[in-house]
């Protein structure tokens, strides 16, 4: 385990020189939304043809809402938060491996089609702290610009400037391994070792 | 006296945005208990973030999660109490002015599950579960906003004839299926029998059950202790990436049924956010939690 700073857009090298429980803050930009819609959306544009809203330069994807304002006619991120990855499961193979997406980030992780995907392309995907908002809100710079304004705000397709946002921490790699599905796997194989310990207990209760 | 349609309107206010800027104080004890028997100090890191996070939310007057949820209130009316106004709409009136008046703002999160609609508004907004103390001069609120993000790992299905066994089987089984999604370490709340209502709810109000508060049946004294052993036996740790503490508690509560036997289980996540308070009959607000 390491704690790096990653300057977006990371290359696909350096998204595999990651491993596993790395804690990472990243600097640059990135892409973030926390919308069904906007995956819709974003899954139409990639099968249209045509472009996103706003560039992915950062080659970084956020599953992240963000509450902005608008100041002296510019944005300004009042607290950002992430949300649950897994329910984008559907559309994420398909826009990691078209935008060329090197970093992913969210909570709760991606199924196992999207790791296929990130091993393939050299992406990773970093856990994000559920009820982390005042420390992640911190690493916002910049809101660059607001895609899709017509969605609510969490929905929007916002571009962000990130400076030390974290803490991350590596949760699925670009070799194939997921913390995850490794967390879940381990868990199922415990079960009847954890049966046999409740009952034990139940014994010792009677 | 009486408890006043204002009192009432501000308190339950008062109650929603203080939950959203903070945790309980006996989630705090129970985060920083779990920071000493936490062995992967890579889950002792993340532990440290949570309490972290929750003590900047305070200080910055923030939100610890943006998910501000949809308001969620469980009120017991005293029989001895006295009423000035509509109490029902003044809850449905707190929130309205919470909306147009917390900072930051806050995000819409009510959905119309028929048109995937959102906003601050909906039907049956805000749930409001009623219910009455024998002999009381107060008003009991607490108030729990929910977002399912913890909420949608909740199960229930009715056995017919358990055993303790295949109760504590099921639990087991619905934590493994909600693994690291909920935002762990979370607060498990069980509710055993009645019927599938009553079973929901009793599960529901047993994730408000501060941690450390002894269960007074014996047999679910014991389950909650073998089961919160049992559930950190399986590894998935603070935000589902791995360590020993994966549950805070399990709180158990049943109800007397039919031999077909409803179990509900439910999750809060490590915020755990809820804030009660009582209002008497005197006017006076006493902050509960």
């Amino acid at each position: 385990m390491s704690e790096r700073v990653l300057d977006l857009p990371i290359t696909p090298e350096v998204a595999r020189s990651l491993q596993l429980g790395d804690m990472v803050y990243l600097r640059g930009e990135a892409v973030v939304t926390a919308g069904f819609p906007t995956h819709q959306r974003l899954a139409a544009c990639i099968d249209n043809g045509e472009p996103p809203p706003v560039e992915f330069a950062g080659k970084a994807f956020l599953h992240l809402g963000v509450m902005s304002e608008e100041r002296d006619g510019a944005l300004q991120a009042l607290y950002v938060n992430p949300t649950t990855s897994t329910r984008f499961n559907a559309f994420m193979p398909k826009i990691i491996s078209q935008l060329g997406l090197t970093v992913a980030a969210g909570k709760g992780g991606l199924d196992e089609a999207s790791v296929a995907t990130m091993r393939a392309e050299g992406c990773v995907y970093l856990s994000m702290l559920g009820g982390g908002a005042p420390l992640l809100t911190d690493g916002i710079a910049e809101v660059v610009e607001a895609g899709w304004p017509d969605l609510i705000a969490q929905f929007r397709l916002t571009r962000l400037r990130l400076d030390m946002f974290g803490p991350l921490k590596v949760a699925i790699d670009a070799h194939g391994n997921s913390r995850y599905a490794e967390l879940t796997e381990s868990a199922r194989a415990k079960l009847p070792e954890i049966m046999e310990m409740l009952a034990r207990r139940r014994n010792e209760q009677a | 006296m009486a408890v006043t349609y204002e009192l009432m309107k501000d308190t339950a206010r008062r109650l929603y945005e203080r939950s959203l800027k903070g945790i309980p104080e006996n989630s705090k004890l129970a985060l920083a208990d779990a920071l000493q028997t936490e062995t992967s100090e890579a889950a002792q890191k993340t532990l440290r973030f949570m309490l972290a996070s929750a003590a900047r939310a305070e200080e910055r007057d923030t939100y610890v999660c943006s998910d501000a949820g949809f308001p969620v209130y469980f009120v017991k009316i005293g029989t001895r109490v006295q009423f000035s106004g509509d109490l029902k709409k003044a809850i449905v009136d707190s929130f309205d002015e919470l909306v147009a008046t917390i900072q930051p703002p806050i995000l819409k999160f009510v959905t119309n599950p028929l048109t995937g609609e959102r906003s601050y508004r909906g039907k049956d907004m805000p749930h409001v579960t009623w219910d009455l103390i024998s002999d009381a001069d107060y008003v009991d609120i607490t108030c729990s906003p929910k977002a399912l993000g913890s909420g949608r790992w909740a199960a229930l299905e009715v056995f017919s004839y358990p055993t303790l066994e295949e109760i504590e089987r099921y639990i087991l089984e619905v934590s493994i299926k909600a693994g690291s999604q909920h935002c762990p370490p979370v607060v498990i709340g069980v509710g055993i029998g009645g019927s599938f209502d009553h079973a929901a709810k009793l599960a529901k109000l047993q994730t408000l059950r501060p941690f450390g508060t002894k269960n007074p049946e014996p047999i679910l004294a014991g389950m909650e202790a073998r089961l919160t052993e049992a559930i950190n036996a399986t590894g998935f740790g603070p935000m589902g990436t791995g360590g020993d503490t994966t549950a805070l508690g399990v709180h158990i509560d049943y109800a007397s049924g039919h031999g077909f036997t409803p179990v509900a289980v439910c999750f809060n996540c490590w915020i755990n956010r809820r804030t009660r308070a009582r209002i008497y009959n005197s006017g006076e607000v006493e902050v509960v939690e």
